[in-house]
């Protein structure tokens, strides 16, 4: 087990009185599970994906992810656990407009202590692995969207993380380049070995993953 | 890829902008360089002249002041030689060395030049007056002995002193301040054309950093007669001895030449350490504007620069940079940001001095390398101050928020 939450709650505070997000989510994820997390518009999956990252402070309830408690973890630990532990992918793409495809995707090792040209072959390794290489220096407005979500994906593998979390990451792309996107986040997740919750809006798309979460008012179904 | 490397990118994306966030510090730095080099020199100025002149007696006209003095007007007031030969017959102990001087301004081709008329040493001291009264000579080194060492030989070996003890000087000869030589492009032996008259240059004399160095000597008899000035001198310089000061030279003075001012060139020279007084309070009222205007305008500037990048930060939040890594780079952007406003500001600070020094000081200033590394100080450290709050703010940027529009 890979990933444990216990009746996690979220209330976001709004002037026009308090939203729940998420009430009393309890699940587990297995090392190498690819888990697809569904529910409709404002049924919490994005809050949750937040949540499991630390990104936003769960109102109570409990998460572990690899025996680390992100709910009490201080500020500079949750930095430190996303960078070693966490890839995003987000359905903005989420790159820095002046970095080359290669320099977005070296970008999490900024602060590693890996020598210059280790930090180099790695990304290029992953950029090859995303079949990128001949885009490395590119910038993302030199890229197609399938190919800016592909860097996203690479970014998210550099550190070698135990999970990634996947925020609608086909919600931009047209469906024959979304298959491409999923068919490579499985790939990761059966040859890296690497546990992936993605969330998703397209019923196909869910069907990649070999466990689905559906996510109804902030409650498991 | 690491921190700097980033720092550096993003500062290189966004340099257009650098203008604007620049302008308040780098101004002000050009301000603080720019009165600071003029200031440097004016106060090398003073020193030379208390160092070289240190006690000397300046015996002016009547009508005159100072000011006139060094301007040289044309209708700066003047008064008669024959005042020169008082001092001397009055016998009076303490004056070691006297000359009468002519100064107008005039031109020299197209250049300005202060044209300054004296009178040779061998013509002073052929006065039998000057002679009997025995004055020159090492009896007097004891009473005269000031502490340094240029002093010790009374001053007449020391290259910025010759022009007081010009030895001989014909009458069509001349002596040409250094700057002035440059700027007519003259040498030793050449010729140059002075009033419609010809002149032959026996020396261009030492630089000294002073007034001197836009002058150009000719003979006191030959000026009074180009200016057309018959026996009249528009000053006396007198080289007393400071303890004969202390003890009263200047009144004794007063009592022989009375319808004269006789001041010392210490009270010339505190007027210029007035204005250099002032210079350095400007500067210092500059340096507090640009701690306040240059740290607000970076401030601001950097703050706009972050909230253009929210969801930039907020990304590299997410992908696990602390807080203190933000904090890094924005400062290290600032740091970045000084070391340019200060170069820049040194650049155009010494350009302006360079340039406006001759008009504001009447001298010639050279560009201080050393005032670099403070201009980079200050402009490093306002620059840093300004961007402690923006830096704070943008640690404080929710890692995800900015994440979710696209
Ligand atoms: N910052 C916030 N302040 C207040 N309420 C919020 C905030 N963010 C989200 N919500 C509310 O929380 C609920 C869950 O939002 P969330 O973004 O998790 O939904 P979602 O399942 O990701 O929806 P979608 O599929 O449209 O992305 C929504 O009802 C939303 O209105
Ligand atoms: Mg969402």
């Amino acid at each position: 087990m890979i990933l444990k939450t216990n009746n996690l709650c979220k209330q976001y505070q709004h002037k026009d009185g308090l939203v729940d997000a998420l009430n009393h989510v309890s699940f587990e994820v297995n090392e190498g599970d690819f888990v697809t997390i569904t529910g409709a518009s404002g049924s919490g999956k994005t809050t949750l994906l937040l949540s499991l990252a630390g990104l936003i402070h769960a109102t109570s309830g409990e998460i572990r992810i690899k025996d680390f408690d992100v709910v009490n973890a201080s500020d500079r630990k949750l930095s430190d656990f996303r960078r070693k532990h966490i890839g995003f992918v987000m359905q903005s793409f989420a790159l820095i407009p002046y970095l080359t495809a290669i320099e977005n995707v070296m970008l999490p090792l900024a602060i590693s202590k890996f020598k210059k040209e280790q930090k180099y072959q790695k990304a290029l390794a992953l950029l090859k692995l995303v079949d990128l290489e001949n885009r490395k220096n590119h910038l993302p407005s030199e890229l197609s969207a399938g190919q800016q979500q592909r860097v996203a994906i690479a970014r998210a593998l550099v550190n070698s993380p135990t999970l990634i979390l996947a925020d609608e990451p086909t919600g931009n792309l047209d469906p024959s380049l979304s298959t491409d996107i999923l068919n490579l986040l499985k790939k990761i997740n059966k040859e890296e070995k690497i546990t992936i919750l993605m969330v998703t809006h397209s019923p196909l798309a869910a069907e990649f993953g070999n466990r689905k979460i559906n996510l109804h008012n902030g409650c498991i179904n | 890829m690491n921190i700097r490397k980033l720092v550096w990118l993003e500062f290189k994306q966004h340099k257009s902008q650098l203008i604007s966030g620049l302008l308040a510090i780098t101004l002000g730095i050009a301000v603080i360089v720019g009165i600071r080099s003029i200031s440097v020199v004016s106060e090398k100025a003073v020193a030379v002249n208390l160092d070289n002149l240190g006690a000397n007696i300046l015996v002016l006209p009547q009508a005159s002041n100072v000011d006139n003095y060094y301007a040289a007007d044309i209708d700066a007031p003047t008064m008669p030689e024959e005042y020169v030969d008082r001092i001397v017959s009055s016998n009076l102990e303490g004056v070691d060395n006297l000359s009468p001087k002519l100064t107008r301004r005039v031109k020299v081709g197209t250049e300005n030049v202060v044209l300054t008329g004296i009178l040779p040493k061998n013509e002073i001291t052929s006065k039998p007056m000057w002679q009997q009264s025995g004055l020159l000579g090492n009896d007097l080194k004891a009473s005269c002995a000031p502490s340094n060492a240029v002093n010790q030989s009374n001053g007449y070996e020391d290259e910025k002193l010759q022009r007081k003890v010009i030895d001989s000087l014909g009458a069509d000869e001349c002596l040409l301040g250094s700057t002035i030589s440059r700027k007519l492009k003259l040498v030793d032996g050449s010729s140059v054309i002075i009033l419609g008259e010809t002149f032959k240059v026996s020396r261009v004399l030492n630089e000294t950093g002073t007034v001197d160095d836009d002058r150009i000597f000719i003979h006191l008899h030959k000026a009074q007669e180009l200016l057309k000035i018959p026996n009249q001198v528009s000053a006396i310089e007198i080289m007393g001895c400071c303890n004969a000061i202390s003890d009263g030279l200047l009144s004794k003075l007063r009592n022989v030449l009375p319808d004269t001012r006789i001041t010392t060139i210490g009270q010339i020279v505190a007027t210029q350490i007035q204005t250099n007084k002032m210079m350095n309070k400007v500067s210092l009222i500059f340096l507090i504007i640009i701690i306040f205007v240059g740290g607000i305008s970076i401030g601001n500037f950097m703050w706009a620069n972050i909230n253009e990048r929210r969801k930039e930060i907020g990304m590299l939040r997410m992908i696990g940079f602390n807080k203190a890594t933000i904090y890094q780079m924005i400062l290290a952007k600032a740091f970045v940001l000084g070391i340019i406003g200060g170069i820049i500001g040194y650049i155009l600070g010494t350009a302006a001095g360079v340039w406006l020094g001759p008009e504001l000081a009447g001298l010639p200033v050279q560009p201080i390398p050393s005032l670099i590394l403070i201009s980079l100080c200050i402009s490093i450290g306002v620059s840093l101050l300004g961007s402690i709050l923006p830096a704070y703010l943008a640690g404080r940027i929710d890692p995800f928020k900015n994440m979710q529009e696209v």
